[in-house]
């Protein structure tokens, strides 16, 4: 193996090192193991999104409604139909993938700014139908009226409801799951042509890949990750939220994505921990914690467009 | 039932006059710097908050015809320090910028001015409706529809009779030419971006009339802009007149039969058009990146 | 059958006439090369052939097939190759990467989430024979952006090669190189073309070039087809020269 290559495993193995302990870790430094849980599915959000964004080199900004999509079919599921954590996931997987598939049909003849134009209006459709529909919905107040279910295995139940390391080690799995798809996907023949958009969409053109086609595909697998994220999400705080829907959760993603660095893998996860921690600590702080988080998006694009990470891999050249 | 249905379209006629204004300064904007505005909300908000602030001196027609041009110096000074550094990258750097930006405006105008709402007096004539027949029809929303009217009228002889809308005009369908002609396209961007903030502005002094000042009002009218530039066809100026005005009627006409869905027809609306015509009802072929 | 069959192909924008009538046979194996001054049409007629709009009026048959409404990528699907005036390639893979995406995409393996050993192997094979044949495989690890010049058409040809195409369609090679690059550049497409058998099109500015490899040359003036013949033909052809000498080229 080369020193690359064992350079890469060491940073692999620090990685799920630090995410398999994070429980054990967080609590000296006054974290506590919720915050974990939900910057592993806001980070998971961000990478999904970043399927697309960094991998692809598409533009959406409206990424956040399969999101919303997903926590509210996770939702819906276990409040009218079943109480089963892993159908409702699997629903709202459904959901933000099928719906995304759609719509992308409509999507992809565009591309740059008109795409993500056409993308965040799309995504506000959906806003405004949880926004509206509340008698399914629970409009503004979101969904409420449902908890997340302890998982029957058969021989034994695993109790995610009441511990919050359980749910924890449930939502680090369901990461590890997609993660690894995701980076499959992306080692494989496809995931090259994804790049390859990404690198020179006209060459890629001449090289006879059907770009249309592959973004497509690209769209649908972010989508269906974005639900699954979604659907995680409700089960952290039993709760839907139609804010997860607006545009500027999608905004909140791809400034995750960004700010960790786009062209790396698990940037997004990074930055999905930075701008978590961060958020949460300023709206402590201030009321005015929105015009700090919008003075971070502008620094981060004025003066770090590439990231935590491309920062650091820039330094290293 | 013809009352009503008089009544709700020329309702529709009147708020797609206002979709109009802003929609054509975002498009603007969009179409020569390939920017999405995000904080053209914002500066629609400031643009009323300085109405409101300097109404006490001189007047409202006094705030009419100063909070607009105040308003676009501030967008000029953004555009110069913000926006300039952004126009070589990828496009999803601008459209971050200004979505922070619209947070900051938010943020700040609550901060400057409180987070209640603040009233807005009108001159008393205004207020008036026309008669008992049309009452609906106050003299204040006339009175929007005519500046609406006069600022369109003076933004498409800006275009077409001045150097500046002649530059406009050729720097949207060709920068680089027009670069290579020697003309300063840095400047360009700059009036051009002023040009869109003004009409931010002018709708946020209108609006303000209308429907109050609060901080949060702008993000509320930006969905709708997008949407008229998307229906009317991106690049197309015109488009997006018609677009304005046809998704303001759509609105007005489904709240006779279903009021419940009256907002949500514009997004209808659009998905179909998107369905039938990608580029909109006057966008260009090929207007695709 | 010829490879290519271009049937009285006209352009149009709006009044704009790009390509006026133009008609060309080539043969397989034949290497045609396209020239004419500044603004003659050539790189409007090239974006006909590959694809890029379709003519305003008149056929194009492409192994026997009329491609005339075919998009872009079918017609790279059917066998046609093309490199770009500018280079288009993937600046920041390396030339490996470059030619294995071409080479995955020919083989028919893009939608795959997986290749297994042998389907990997062959790849692997291919992209080192390809780059063998452009002499770029001791760069093979080397990112395409940072090579030179010469070393990024070459990486480009190699790519359009990877294609296995029937037709390969050069738009300038040789722009903006030194003599020593260009002469690289020429022998490789001598080779391509004498030993390899290569169908070639391509359009050039440096007579050079042209008269060394083409078996056949075409001139473009102001849209039309001004003469076709082989290179000695051209060169004592008086309109051409009139072409040449009347107009600012």
């Amino acid at each position: 193996m080369s020193a690359e290559q064992t350079r890469k495993l060491i940073v692999l193995a620090a990685i799920w090192a630090a995410l398999l302990l994070a429980p054990y870790w967080m609590a000296p430094l006054g974290g506590y193991t919720a915050l974990a849980t939900r910057v592993l599915v806001l980070g998971l959000a961000a990478m999904s999104l970043n399927f697309l964004l960094g991998f692809t080199g598409v533009l959406s900004f409206g990424h956040a409604a399969y999101f919303g999509l997903g926590a509210y079919g996770a939702g819906l599921t276990l409040k009218f139909l079943a109480a089963s954590t892993p159908l409702a996931l699997i629903a709202g997987m459904l959901l933000g993938g099928v719906c995304g598939a759609i719509l992308g049909t409509l999507i992809v003849r565009r591309r740059g700014v008109y795409f993500a134009m056409v993308t965040i209006a799309f995504g506000q459709v959906f806003y405004y139908i949880a926004f509206q529909w509340s008698s399914l919905t629970g409009g503004d107040d979101g969904l409420r009226g449902f908890s997340r279910q302890p998982i029957d295995f058969g021989l034994f139940k695993l109790d995610i409801l009441s511990s919050a390391n359980n749910f924890y080690y449930f939502v680090l799995f369901c990461f590890a799951v997609v993660v690894g798809a995701m980076g499959f996907i992306l080692r494989s023949p496809f995931g090259r042509t994804m790049i390859a958009i990404r690198e020179n969409e006209r060459r890629s053109r001449f090289l006879g890949i059907p770009v249309e086609r592959h973004i497509w595909i690209a769209f649908t697998l972010s989508c269906f990750f974005m639900g699954l994220a979604g659907g995680l999400y409700a089960l952290v705080n039993n709760f839907a939220d139609p804010r997860g829907l607006h545009y500027s959760q999608s905004g909140d993603f791809v400034m995750m994505a960004v700010m960790g660095g786009m062209r790396s893998f698990w940037g997004p996860l990074l930055g999905a921990t930075v701008f978590v921690v961060l958020q949460d600590y300023l709206s402590s702080i201030t009321v005015n914690w929105m015009s700090f988080v919008g003075l971070l998006f502008v620094l981060v694009v004025l003066f770090f467009p590439r990231g935590l990470l491309g920062f650091i891999q820039r330094s290293k050249a | 039932m013809t009352q009503l249905l008089l009544f709700n379209v020329t309702n529709g006629l009147i708020i797609g006059a206002f979709y109009v204004l802003m929609a054509l300064g975002l498009s603007l904007i969009l179409n020569l710097s390939n920017v999405i505005n995000f904080a053209h909300g914002g500066f629609l908000v400031i643009g009323g908050y300085i109405a409101y602030t300097i109404t006490p001196y001189i007047g409202f027609w006094g705030a009419l015809l100063l909070a607009p041009p105040l308003t676009a110096i501030l967008g000029l000074a953004v555009e110069r320090v913000l926006i300039r550094p952004l126009y070589g990258r990828d496009p999803l750097y601008s459209l971050l910028l200004t979505f922070g930006l619209a947070f900051i405006i938010e943020d700040g105008t609550r901060f400057i001015w409180g987070p209640q709402g603040k009233p807005v007096t009108i001159p008393a004539f205004l207020a008036q409706p026309l008669s008992n027949e049309l009452f609906f029809i106050t003299g204040y929303r006339l009175f929007m529809v005519a500046v609406v009217m006069i600022a369109v009228a003076l933004l498409f002889l800006l275009l077409r009779y001045t150097r500046l809308g002649v530059r406009i005009r050729a720097g949207t369908l060709d920068l680089e030419t027009v670069a290579a002609l020697g003309i300063n396209v840095q400047m360009l961007r700059s009036l051009n971006f002023a040009v869109g903030i003004f009409l931010a502005g002018l709708s946020g002094v209108l609006a303000a009339g209308q429907l109050g000042l609060e901080p949060t009002m702008g993000t509320g009218l930006l969905m709708p802009s997008f949407i008229a530039i998307i229906v009317g066809g991106i690049g197309s100026l015109p488009g997006t007149l018609v677009g304005g005005l046809l998704i303001g009627v759509a609105s007005g006409l489904t709240a006779v039969f279903l009021p419940a869905a009256s907002e949500a027809v514009i997004y209808v609306l659009m998905a179909v058009v998107l369905l039938l015509r990608p580029r909109g009802l006057f966008g260009e072929e090929g207007m695709m990146s | 059958m010829n490879v290519l069959e271009i049937d009285n192909v006209t352009k149009r924008f709006g009044n704009l006439v790009a390509v006026r009538d133009v008609s060309l046979s080539v043969a397989k194996g034949e290497l045609c090369a396209i020239i004419g001054p500044n603004g003659a049409g050539k790189t409007t007629f090239f974006n006909l052939i590959s694809g890029f709009f379709p003519p305003t009026s008149g056929a194009i048959t492409f192994d026997g097939r009329d491609i005339t409404k075919l998009s872009t990528h079918e017609r790279v699907t059917l066998g046609m190759a093309r490199t770009f005036q500018i280079t288009e390639i993937f600046p920041e893979l390396t030339v490996f990467e470059n030619v294995r995406i071409a080479a995955e995409v020919a083989g028919g393996y893009r939608l795959r989430p997986w290749m297994n050993r042998s389907e990997t192997e062959k790849i692997h094979e291919r992209v080192e024979e390809t780059l063998k044949l452009v002499s770029l495989e001791t760069k093979t690890d080397r990112l395409v952006g940072e090579l030179a010049h010469g070393d990024q058409r070459a990486a480009e040809i190699a790519m359009a090669l990877a294609l296995k195409p029937h037709l390969l369609l050069l738009d300038e090679p040789t722009a903006g190189m030194g003599d020593q690059e260009t002469y690289q550049i020429t022998q490789l497409i001598r080779r391509l073309h004498r030993d390899s058998n290569y169908t070639i099109v391509l359009i050039e500015h440096d007579m050079r070039v042209v008269f060394h490899l083409a078996d056949r040359i075409c001139v473009l003036d102001q849209g039309r087809m001004l003469a076709q013949g082989t290179p000695k033909e051209i060169a004592a052809n008086e309109t051409v020269q009139a072409a040449y000498l009347g107009s600012a080229a």
